[in-house]
């Protein structure tokens, strides 16, 4: 009883320990925590490792996801970096371009010389590719966008004012031109362009800066989720460990006790072999003794013995008989219980055949009708079996010996598939069914010595081979009608 | 010739014993009968040594042994015997209460010529020693001589 509630410790322990978090969570959740740890504590190991292992791969899996998008946010911010690096630099090359049309135009206007002219004119070719560049780059902010738009129109604003003057300059020549020369045509835009162009430049700086930041803070927070997830993983591990573990001493431990039992009942077992063996030996000596001496005593005394004094000393002999007798049918019994069985395929018929043929002797002058129904192969000892069969038969010749015409009946019923009834029925002296549940018990009698001889044995063992073979055994009896005694035995071949 | 060979039993119950010699003195067969009380006795007497060193030279026509008994027992004394080059002719009847299998088995192992088990009722174990004493005494013609102790 001890060990077996110690076997039971383990989940208590399993169970005080996986509540434990609900202490650190809100108020409300305890209630889920109690039906996790409860469905937690019906898990058996197996289960709850794979449940570890389980958390330990979704965990990782978390962390992997987290980490990946991390670092795409990372490689994302990287190629923006890239790209604001080219716009600030287009920015730079626009404004100097655009400076030095508004210069080149001037410098036309008041020398007529055609290399300035082309100067200018390039930097009008130039112009839409800057353009569809800057667009390119800016393609993802509205705000850079706008000003971008913005841009073209100033800067197709400054570059028509130029080119009108250009024009005004190749038909009115210089004086047409002057003023416009000296001022420059598009010197106003040219600020506005600067103005625009300082902005972009500022808000790009900005969104780097920001991605710096924003970058920053990314990589820290994967590291600590990393460092938490592996921590989280190495409780888990060591979580799985410990249950693993625990399991391993439970069972190292079961299976010491096991063996320790094994070995108690093996010793127990020997001791009972000495002791039948001490009974057998030790037992029969007195009783041949009482007998032996009550014979010479008689044999001494043979010419002044009167009736009175034989029967006393019969008495003695018959008695010491009996507990001879009751010593043989004891060890037989002590052995039914212990001895090995054997199980092998067993065909009632032929047993039944063998045991009518041991009874000639005993069925020598009566007169009994036997009706025996085919019976099946059944599973088990065949010496065993035989000795029901040789029980139940002999006591129903032994209790039909008052009868005039006795009749035996030895047949077979199937309940169910998987067990076989097997009975023998008389027409005998029967028995009241309320000293039944007496019947199969060790030296247990329903008659008394002078009506039928025998020691009370025979049917506990029937029971104690019965039950062996996985069956079980009772009787129906009307008095002084008859009795009929079934024996179930299962079909199925039994792993024992 | 084999009227002169005793007949050996190993009994310490001096009840059996006495039953015994009872069951033999019908069949006049008791005066043949040395009587020895434990294993130990038993082997003194087939090596000549002890309280039987001045006893007549000669093996006796039987051993009846039984197979619980102080100091050697049955089962020692037979394996005794039947390892003597000497001794190893001389019919061995184990003569016991026990009729449990490893005994027998053992007994029979070692070269017990015959096993009896003593019977509770009187008028059983009167005939069986009474036949034992008639056949192994008398019927049975015993193996020649072939133990000289010392000649």
């Amino acid at each position: 009883m001890e060990s077996a509630s110690n076997h039971h410790s383990p989940a208590p322990i399993l169970a005080a320990e996986t509540p434990k978090p609900s202490a650190s969570l809100p108020a409300g959740s305890p209630g889920i925590w109690h039906v996790l740890g409860a469905w937690f504590h019906r898990l058996t190991i197996e289960q709850r490792v794979l449940t570890g292992f389980s958390l330990v791969f979704v965990g990782i899996l978390i962390i992997s996801a987290i980490s990946y998008h991390n670092t795409s946010i990372l490689l994302t911010n990287s190629g923006l970096d890239g790209r604001s690096h080219d716009l600030i630099q287009l920015l730079n090359t626009i404004d100097a371009a655009m400076s030095e049309a508004e210069d080149a135009h001037r410098r036309y206007l008041v020398t007529g010389e055609a290399s300035y002219l082309e100067t200018y004119k390039k930097v009008v070719r130039q112009k839409p590719t800057f353009i569809a560049y800057l667009n390119d780059l800016v393609r993802e902010s509205t705000e850079q966008q706008q000003r971008v738009a913005l841009l073209d129109r100033v800067m197709d604003r400054q570059l028509n004012a130029e080119s009108k003057a250009i024009a005004q300059f190749q038909e009115g020549g210089f004086r047409a031109a002057k003023k416009m020369a000296l001022e420059g045509a598009g010197k106003r835009e040219l600020g506005v362009i600067h103005q625009i162009i300082t902005d972009m430049d500022l808000h790009e700086r900005q969104a780097v800066a920001g991605r710096v930041i924003e970058s920053a803070a990314g990589t820290r927070n994967t590291i600590v989720l990393l460092g938490i997830g592996a921590l989280l993983q190495l409780v888990l591990l060591a979580w799985v460990y410990y249950l693993i573990r625990h399991d391993i001493t439970e069972r190292r431990r079961v299976a010491g006790e096991l063996q320790r039992r094994g070995e108690l009942l093996e010793a127990a077992n020997k001791e009972l072999e000495a002791f039948s063996y001490s009974v057998s030996h030790d037992l029969r000596a007195p009783l041949r003794h009482i007998d032996g001496y009550a014979a010479l005593l008689r044999k001494s005394v043979e010419h002044s013995l009167n009736d009175k004094a034989a029967r006393y000393l019969q008495t003695i002999s018959d008695s010491a008989k009996q507990m001879g007798q009751l010593i043989d049918d004891l060890l037989v019994f002590s052995r039914m219980g212990r001895q090995e069985m054997l199980r092998t395929t067993v065909s009632l018929d032929q047993l039944i055949k063998n045991i009518l043929s041991d009874l000639r002797l005993d069925l020598q002058g009566r007169e009994i009708s036997w009706t025996i129904a085919a019976l099946p192969e059944v599973q088990g000892d065949p010496a065993m079996l035989r000795q029901v069969f040789m029980n139940l038969i002999a006591n129903a010749v032994k209790f039909t010996s008052t009868r005039p015409s006795a009749a035996v009946e030895i047949g077979v019923e199937h309940p169910s598939s998987n067990e076989i009834v097997l009975f023998v029925r008389d027409n005998g002296v029967g028995f009241d069914m309320q000293y039944a549940s007496k019947l199969f018990g060790v030296f247990q009698r329903l008659h008394r010595a002078d009506e039928f001889e025998g020691t009370g044995i025979g049917l506990a063992n029937v029971r104690r081979i019965v039950h062996r073979h996985g069956g079980r055994t009772w009787a129906e009896g009307v008095p002084d009608k008859g009795a009929t005694f079934y024996v179930l035995l299962p079909t199925r071949r039994l792993d024992s | 010739m084999t009227a002169a060979k005793p007949i050996l039993l190993a009994e310490d119950n001096p009840r059996d014993a006495e039953l015994a010699l009872a069951a033999m003195e019908a069949e006049h067969i008791s005066d043949k009968v040395v009587l020895c009380h434990d294993g130990a006795e038993v082997l003194d007497y087939l090596y000549c040594r002890g309280q039987f060193k001045s006893r007549l030279k000669g093996n006796p026509a039987v051993v009846f042994l039984d197979l619980k008994m102080p100091k050697v027992n049955g089962l020692e004394v037979l394996r005794a015997i039947k390892t003597d080059v000497n001794l190893r002719p001389i019919p061995v009847v184990m003569l016991t209460s026990s009729r449990e299998e490893r005994d027998l088995t053992e007994s029979y192992a070692l070269g017990a010529n015959a096993y009896v088990v003593k019977p509770v009722e009187f008028h059983k174990f009167l005939s069986a020693v009474k036949e034992l004493g008639t056949f192994w005494g008398i019927i049975n013609e015993p193996p020649p001589e072939s133990c000289r102790p010392s000649s």
